[in-house]
């Protein structure tokens, strides 16, 4: 019997001991430093895993090649035209969508997720529609609905005409903080 | 439920781990790096999907902007975020790469500090330690706090890897106590220095862990989340009472395992422990009472599997037979039980339903870990899998699975796409070629070149009659007619004869001829200069109007030459990156194939290493009952012989 006990001590011992050593790489939430960081001594990479890796290099590079393709065919620099909503502070105002019309046609109807909000608090800029626009004088009409100050239903538009050319058109809406006001304002930049 | 839960934390801790290795440098990078005003929508854009955690098409997104140069205000910082995206996803080489050019084109001091930083990190993760400590050595003062943190963390596991745990414990002595990442590393550098020989130190060091009352404020944003902290407390207690038990100090063991929560990830092994050292005590009804409670527990975990055959273990030490022989065979037909539940669930993972029970039929719309497992699969016996769903190594092949996953489907879209793009092409083509004879017959009808040569005449004219002052160039419609009918009447006026007679009707109709004349003159005269003027204005316009047509047609004989070239450029590009695409595919699916049988087979060898642990216990179970059989019938056989006359 005592030579089992020993063998059970041992067995525990070994079970409970297990989980220290091997903390690095088992069931500790190492910190992003340690985590990403178990060298390759202790934990070599199998070849499949590097083939894994290699063949997520290829395809981030095909998908590069491809996006090129797919702009240069579908908006060509002559009649692109890209819109922008960007966010300084925005904290007067709770984007909850966006309406975009061209020459009085809808061109894009935005609703956003709390998770974009939040890119957009950051200091993320999206591009929430590419498209193709003749040259000459146009006019955008941008509407933001959201909530307000007070937790007040907010909707309101800004309007803008410009000029497009030969060359790709960027412009960005932009969503303020007036502190003077203490209102959200609405603005366009045209960046080209 | 209990299981449940642990899983769900024992995943939710993986989770942090694994995110943590996909955000290790991009999380702490979002921290810091992005200016708040961007210059170019386009790097904004960028952010946008990369504050979303969108790594995959922030990527690309970057890359196609840095393709078309429209980063160029923001070219290394985009340059750093792509290179930490892609050390998230594990491409060391080329992210490399670009933290070595950006240090070699002499970027910006913060921009340089945090390449250095990202090459320190990547030449550990390759096991370059020195190479690693020299990149780790040239990061200046710029580096952000977050990072810095970071990289107190490297160098003292740099020194600890080198066997420099007094050097390591300086170190990590700079590091907040309630951040998350001092906490890990002052453990694991605790259990190295036991490992090591300095027993008194480590002991010293997981001591103080596992006394700690007070988890880390809330308000601290690198702090420990309560319930993490508390497991970690665990673990430093769990691992000083094995210490303990190791080293033949029961009574000290018993003292680090009671500070373990009862209901916990270590629980269970400390329940075990506990009883061990009671029995060393030689008090096996001291231990009796946590195996009773932990042979009651789920048993997919080896402690109570072990605890089933403590108790009975106890008892005979407590000399009740009867009462370890019962719990010995209960424990036999439960460890077969639970064999068999070993074998279905086998059974049911070589048949590919973990993998399809896991995915639970989403596809990942992102590359990289996005996903927590909160829930055990729809299996047979699954709460026997959750050991094995909870390994790190099972999570890292889970995750390639998504990713392969993943990218299949990228592959899958573009193929379509790109055979879209092949019949646009077709169309356009088309398109061109039915409309461009048109375009060319309209421009021909319009004789641009018999107009340019009425212009010149018409110009021509225009200057002679300015020289010469003709007024009578510019005469309206009526006013010619008028000068037309005077000639008439002054020509035969010529014919008629002589007459001196003022009032006859012959010089009456000089004298008005005459008068006509001069009035038509004057009247032409006065409106010389607005008649030339206008001509000149008008003679300008149909010049810009001409030279227009001719650009347009310019345009046209240019589109006439380019268009086909540049159609058949697209063309060129679809048809060299099809046979990529279609290269792609087979080796993905490939690599996915090999994958979910790397996956299928960790699991299938842990629930395999599960049944021999099973057996092993069914082994000694019954050797156990043998024994008291043994000892029963040689007590029976004793008192027969005993009461023999």
């Amino acid at each position: 019997m005592l030579n089992r006990s020993l063998r059970l001590i041992l067995a525990a011992l070994a079970l409970g001991a297990a989980p220290v050593p091997s903390a690095w790489a088992e069931d500790v939430p190492t910190t992003p430093a340690a985590a990403a960081s178990a060298p390759e001594a202790t934990a070599p990479a199998t070849g499949l895993d590097t083939r894994i890796q290699d063949t997520k290099g290829d395809v981030i590079r095909l998908n590069r090649d491809l996006l090129v393709l797919e702009e240069e065919l579908l908006f060509p620099a002559n009649t692109q035209l890209a819109l922008f909503v960007s966010m300084d502070v925005g904290k007067l105002f709770e984007l909850d969508s966006v309406q975009v019309k061209l020459d009085d046609k809808v061109v894009t109807n935005y609703l956003y997720t709390p998770a974009e909000v939040k890119a957009l608090h950051r200091g993320g800029v999206q591009r929430v529609y590419v498209g193709n626009l003749r040259a000459g004088e146009h006019t955008l009409v941008a509407f933001f609905t959201g909530g307000g100050p007070h937790e007040r239903d907010y909707k309101r538009g800004t309007t803008i005409k410009f000029d497009k050319g030969t060359d790709a058109k960027y412009i960005e809406l932009r969503i303020k903080d007036s502190t003077a006001k203490l209102q959200p304002e609405f603005d366009v930049k045209v960046w080209q | 439920m209990g299981k449940r839960l642990s899983l769900r934390v024992g995943a939710q801790r993986l989770g942090v781990a694994l995110l943590a290795c996909v955000c290790a440098s991009a999380a702490v990078f979002a921290a810091d790096a992005p200016p708040r005003t961007v210059q170019d929508p386009h790097y904004g854009d960028g952010l946008f999907h990369f504050y979303q955690e969108r790594y995959f098409t922030s990527i690309t997104t970057l890359m196609v902007s840095q393709h078309f140069e429209r980063v160029s205000h923001h070219a290394d910082e985009a340059e750093l975020l792509r290179g930490g995206m892609l050390l998230s996803y594990g491409l060391h080489r080329e992210a490399g790469e670009i933290f070595t050019a950006l240090i070699d084109r002499a970027a910006a001091p913060s921009v340089r500090d945090r390449a250095w930083f990202y090459l320190a990190k990547i030449r550990y993760q390759r096991g370059f330690l020195p190479e690693s400590e020299e990149a780790l050595a040239r990061i200046g003062k710029t580096l952000p706090k977050d990072l810095d943190g970071e990289r107190v963390l490297l160098q003292a596991q740099l020194l600890m890897a080198r066997g420099d745990y007094a050097g390591a414990a300086t170190v990590l002595g700079a590091l907040a106590s309630s951040g998350a990442a001092g906490q890990y590393a002052r453990f694991n550098l605790g259990v190295a220095q036991v490992k090591s020989g300095q027993e008194k130190e480590g002991r010293a060091l997981l001591d103080g862990l596992g006394t700690t009352t007070l988890p880390p404020e809330d308000t601290d944003a690198g702090a420990l989340p309560a319930e993490e902290f508390a497991s970690l407390r665990d673990k430093a207690n769990l691992a000083l009472g094995y210490e303990a038990l190791q080293n033949q100090k029961p009574e000290d063991a018993r003292k680090y395992l009671e500070r373990v929560r009862l209901e916990g990830l270590q629980s269970n092994k400390a329940l075990l422990g506990f009883g061990w050292a009671a029995d060393s005590m030689k008090d096996p009804k001291l231990a009796l009472v946590p195996w009773t409670e932990l042979a009651g527990r789920d048993g997919s975990d080896e402690s109570v599997l072990e605890a089933r055959i403590a108790v009975p273990y106890a008892y005979a030490e407590l000399r009740a037979y009867g009462q370890a022989l019962e719990r010995y065979n209960d424990a036999i037909t439960a460890f077969e039980r639970e064999s068999r539940d070993l074998d279905e669930s086998i059974a049911a993972i070589r048949s590919g339903k973990l993998l399809e029970a896991l995915l639970g039929g989403q596809r990942a719309d992102e590359m990289g870990w996005f996903w927590s497992l909160d829930k055990l699969p729809e299996l047979p016996h699954a709460s026997r899998l959750a050991p094995v769903l909870a390994t790190h190594e099972f999570q890292e092949a889970f995750k390639n699975y998504r990713d392969l996953q993943f990218l299949a489907a990228n592959l899958n879209d573009w193929a379509d796409k790109l055979g879209v793009f092949d019949d646009m092409l077709a169309n356009r083509r088309q398109a061109y070629a039915e409309r461009l004879p048109k375009l060319l017959a309209q421009a021909d009808a319009a004789g641009l070149g018999g107009l340019q040569q009425r212009r010149e005449t018409l110009a021509a004219e225009l200057t002679q009659a300015e020289a010469t002052s003709d007024a009578a160039a510019f005469a309206d419609t009526q006013q010619r007619a008028q000068l037309a009918r005077l000639a008439e009447v002054q020509a035969a006026l010529q014919q008629a004869p002589a007459d001196a007679d003022p009032d006859s009707d012959t010089h009456r109709a000089r004298e008005r001829a005459r008068l006509i004349a001069g009035a038509l003159t004057w009247n032409l005269a006065q409106d010389f200069s607005s008649r030339l003027w206008e001509a000149k204005k008008a003679l300008l316009a149909t010049g810009t109007a001409l030279e227009e047509a001719q650009g347009h047609q310019a345009a046209l004989a240019q589109a006439q030459r380019d268009e086909p070239a540049r159609f058949d450029a697209f063309g060129v590009r679809i048809k060299a990156l099809g046979p990529r695409l279609q290269a792609l595919i087979p080796r993905v699916a490939a690599l996915q194939s090999e994958q979910q049988k790397d996956l299928q087979e960790l699991a299938v060898t842990q629930l395999q290493r599960q049944k021999e642990r099973l057996a092993e216990y069914t082994t000694q179970a019954r050797f156990a009952v043998a024994q008291l059989y043994d000892r029963a019938s040689l007590s029976s056989g004793t008192a027969d012989h005993a009461n023999k006359p």
